[in-house]
């Protein structure tokens, strides 16, 4: 009880004394608080809820990584590819003439060929466009793009002709050479464009500290020697099956000469049935190779030599 | 042999062109499909590695041979730094990875850490080329903020060719086992100490004479007093021989209570009531046993777990080890656990409680059976309230209404004669059990 005349003021006996006896209250805190009832931006956590496409394909389709500038082996990697792109959009233009395919079909149907034409020529360009921009700026969705428009200008009747409108050869082994050019440089394209990504993931992991990566330069390396061997491979590969018609008939002319020469002259074996023969005999090959466990076998003799 | 998404696309652009091809009759769309399927068989041969399902034999029957021949011949170790260690420790850890073939690998290596470990120097993930008959050393430091029992392992192993279509993995079964200890704050005084003391001599002074080192008081000499207790001064002074009485050193008995129903872990992972409570109860246990009392411990959740009580350092030990275990499981009430220790424990003895107070309907039952046997009963009550709202995860009307009901709880625990205290987040544990004592 106070007493009369005497201040119950106490405030004076803290002055420069700080008096603390607990953390500071959370019943402050809460009179202080709004009284909204909207819940906080981060009281929920950020989960991406995958799409349908997503969903399909077990996750995103493209790499959805932000990636840090391009180190030397990316930019090595893109200026290939994009090389690689160059070739392939000639090539392209060489071997894909405009005739079978359905946006020139719609043209002529109108009697404007040469709209067709346009399409033709504009897929291509929105191909390489996609391509550079994919390439340079490391964007998967443009890269994905890109390798579409240049499956889609291939997609025409041919007849089982190999006819390059642009560009006349008579000799049907160059034929088959330019063929199997521009379906490696397609391959090779896809694969360097793929690294480019692969590689700037790698690259970006590197240098967040999340991956630690030793002696880079031999990983590379086999990187390196592995793009040229492997082409090479597929291109002996493409070339076997679709010079097929030839190697049957050299190979059975060592036994009888009619028969080589009604093969080489077969009709079935020139068209595309005959490469999907040849495909089917040396994939059969293969097959026999994988099903003897001969790549297990081998790599165990090699494991085990002292 | 495992296919990645980017050979399974190449894959099937490659099968889709094929039959595109034969229906449009194109040579071009064919010759890609062929270049596309050697590509992917080229990469096949080169990785090198049989099918295991195509092997027609069952998972059980996997060998070492049938994990991929090329990793059949590398092997890990690894080594830690410390198996012990208190919260926000580090353990350093060194993997050694050694290829004991002739022939040199691009391995990706990727050492598994729990899930609440944090790297601070180095990295479990390692891109790396091993040359024939090498081994190389992976090291790397963890930060260990949170308590509990936790297992390093696995060493995933994965080989792949050079274009990432083809991969084989391994899982080396080199695990390593490390406890992380609640930290525990440094306390210079409890304020809790027994009435009623054990025979054995402690540090804790309980104002009383007897053996001891601080001085208590002066009496008249009786005979048989030892004599080096007369107080010489005194006897010049008084003119009879007065003896030094001291104040009676002694050891207590201390029994910690913890709470670890499932309703204690509510809150973020790093700030809950059980947290709070398992660190405060390190902290206790390692001041109490540092005076040479005596410490148990008792920690219900789905079950009571008991430590009996003990001295020293390996009581201590015990203790952690128990505690870093710790699960936020069922919801055994208090009543049970009192049932259960009183008959075991000596009248009089301090018993501390560390719980979050909610769920639990037999607290204020619990609380009046311990004090009406005259124990000195403290609360430490960590509020979930406070660590849901500083989360935002409470809204201000549901915080003051809970808030409210605990503080009605709380007060009636006090009206039982316990020493109660609402130990908000930020507040030190000795702040805390100072404000608990009512200092």
């Amino acid at each position: 009880m106070a007493m009369k005349g005497v201040s119950s003021e106490t405030s004076h006996l803290y002055d420069g004394k700080v008096v603390r006896a607990a953390a500071p209250s959370r019943k402050k805190l809460a009179a202080k608080m709004t009284s909204t009832h909207e819940l906080p931006d981060d009281a929920i956590p950020e989960v991406h809820i995958p799409t349908f496409v997503e969903s399909l394909f077990g996750g995103p389709l493209v790499p959805k990584m932000k990636f840090l500038p391009a180190d030397k082996m990316v930019q090595t990697l893109q200026m290939l590819s994009g090389a690689v792109m160059i070739m392939l959009g000639v090539l392209t233009w060489i071997v894909t003439p405009v005739s079978g395919t359905v946006w020139f079909a719609a043209a002529d149907l109108i009697g404007a060929e040469f709209l067709g034409l346009g399409v033709h020529l504009l897929i291509l360009l929105v191909g390489l466009g996609c391509g550079f921009w994919g390439i340079f700026s490391r964007d998967s969705r443009f890269l994905l793009a890109s390798y579409v428009l240049f499956i889609l200008i291939s997609l025409r009747f041919a007849s089982s002709k190999v006819t390059f409108e642009w560009v006349e050869f008579d000799d049907g082994l160059i034929q088959k050479v330019m063929l199997v050019a521009y379906a490696v440089l397609l391959v090779m394209y896809m694969e360097l464009t793929n690294g480019v990504v692969r590689f700037s993931m790698l690259d970006t992991s590197i240098r967040t500290g999340e991956v630690y990566v030793m002696n880079v330069k031999k990983v590379l390396n086999k990187y390196h020697i592995s793009l040229v061997v492997t082409p090479l491979i597929a291109a002996g590969v493409a070339a076997i099956t679709l010079m097929f018609k030839d190697i049957i008939a050299d190979f059975v002319g060592l036994f009888s000469e009619i028969s080589a020469t009604r093969l080489d002259e077969s009709v079935e074996l020139e068209s595309v049935y005959g490469v999907a023969l040849g495909t089917m005999i040396v994939f059969l090959i293969v097959a026999v190779v994988f099903a003897a466990n001969v790549p297990g076998r081998i790599q165990k003799i090699r494991e085990n030599a002292d | 042999m495992a296919w990645s998404r980017k050979s399974a696309m190449f894959g099937s652009l490659a099968i889709a062109l094929y039959l595109l091809g034969l229906t449009l009759r194109n040579h071009q769309l064919v010759t890609v499909a062929v270049v596309l399927l050697s590509f992917l068989t080229w990469a096949a041969l080169r990785a090198s590695h049989a099918d295991v399902a195509a092997s027609g034999r069952r998972m059980e029957e996997r060998g070492e041979e049938e994990a991929g021949v090329s990793l059949s011949r590398l092997s890990a170790m690894r080594k830690l730094s410390s198996a012990r260690v208190f919260e926000d420790g580090e353990v350093d850890v060194t993997l050694r990875v050694q290829n004991h073939s002739p022939l040199s690998k691009v391995l990706e290596v990727r050492d598994s850490l729990p899930e609440v470990m944090r790297i601070k120097k180095g990295a479990n993930y390692i891109l790396m080329e091993l040359g024939p008959r090498r081994e190389t050393l992976i090291e790397y430091t963890v930060e260990c903020p949170l308590r509990g029992f936790y297992t390093i392992g696995p060493v995933c192993i994965r080989i792949q060719d050079s274009f990432g279509l083809f991969h084989k993995e391994k899982e080396m079964h080199v695990y390593d086992d490390f406890l992380v200890f609640p930290k525990t704050e440094d306390l210079k005084d409890a304020f809790v100490k027994s009435k009623v003391p054990k025979i054995f001599t402690g540090a804790v002074n309980i104002r009383q004479p007897g053996p001891g080192s601080e001085f208590y008081n002066l009496r008249e000499y009786i005979a048989g007093d030892p004599m080096k207790a007369i107080n010489w001064a005194a006897y010049a002074r008084a003119g009879k021989l007065m003896v030094n009485e001291r104040e009676r050193d002694a050891v207590s008995d201390i029994i910690l209570i913890l709470d670890s129903r499932a309703v204690s872990e509510t809150g973020p992972v790093s700030r809950n009531s059980l947290v709070y409570g398992t660190r405060a109860a390190a902290s206790l246990a390692s001041f109490f046993l540092s005076r040479r009392d005596s410490v148990g411990l008792v920690v219900y959740g789905d079950e009571v777990l008991s430590v009996d009580r003990d001295t020293g350092k390996k009581q201590l030990y015990v203790i952690l080890t128990k505690l870093a275990g710790a699960m936020a499981r069922g919801e055994t009430p208090l009543q049970v656990v009192t049932n259960r220790i009183l008959p075991h424990i000596n009248k009089g003895s301090p018993i501390i409680i560390l719980s979050c107070l909610e769920d639990d309907s037999t607290i204020v039952n619990a609380v009046r059976d311990l004090r009406s046997r005259d124990f000195d009963t403290t609360v430490l009550s960590p509020s979930s309230l406070e660590f849901e709202f500083d989360a935002r995860r409470l809204d201000r009307t549901g915080y003051e209404v809970l808030k409210t009901e605990r503080d009605i709880l709380i007060s009636e625990l006090r009206g039982l004669g316990a020493f109660v205290m609402d130990w908000e987040p930020d507040m030190l544990l000795a702040t805390a059990l100072s404000g608990a004592r009512g200092f």
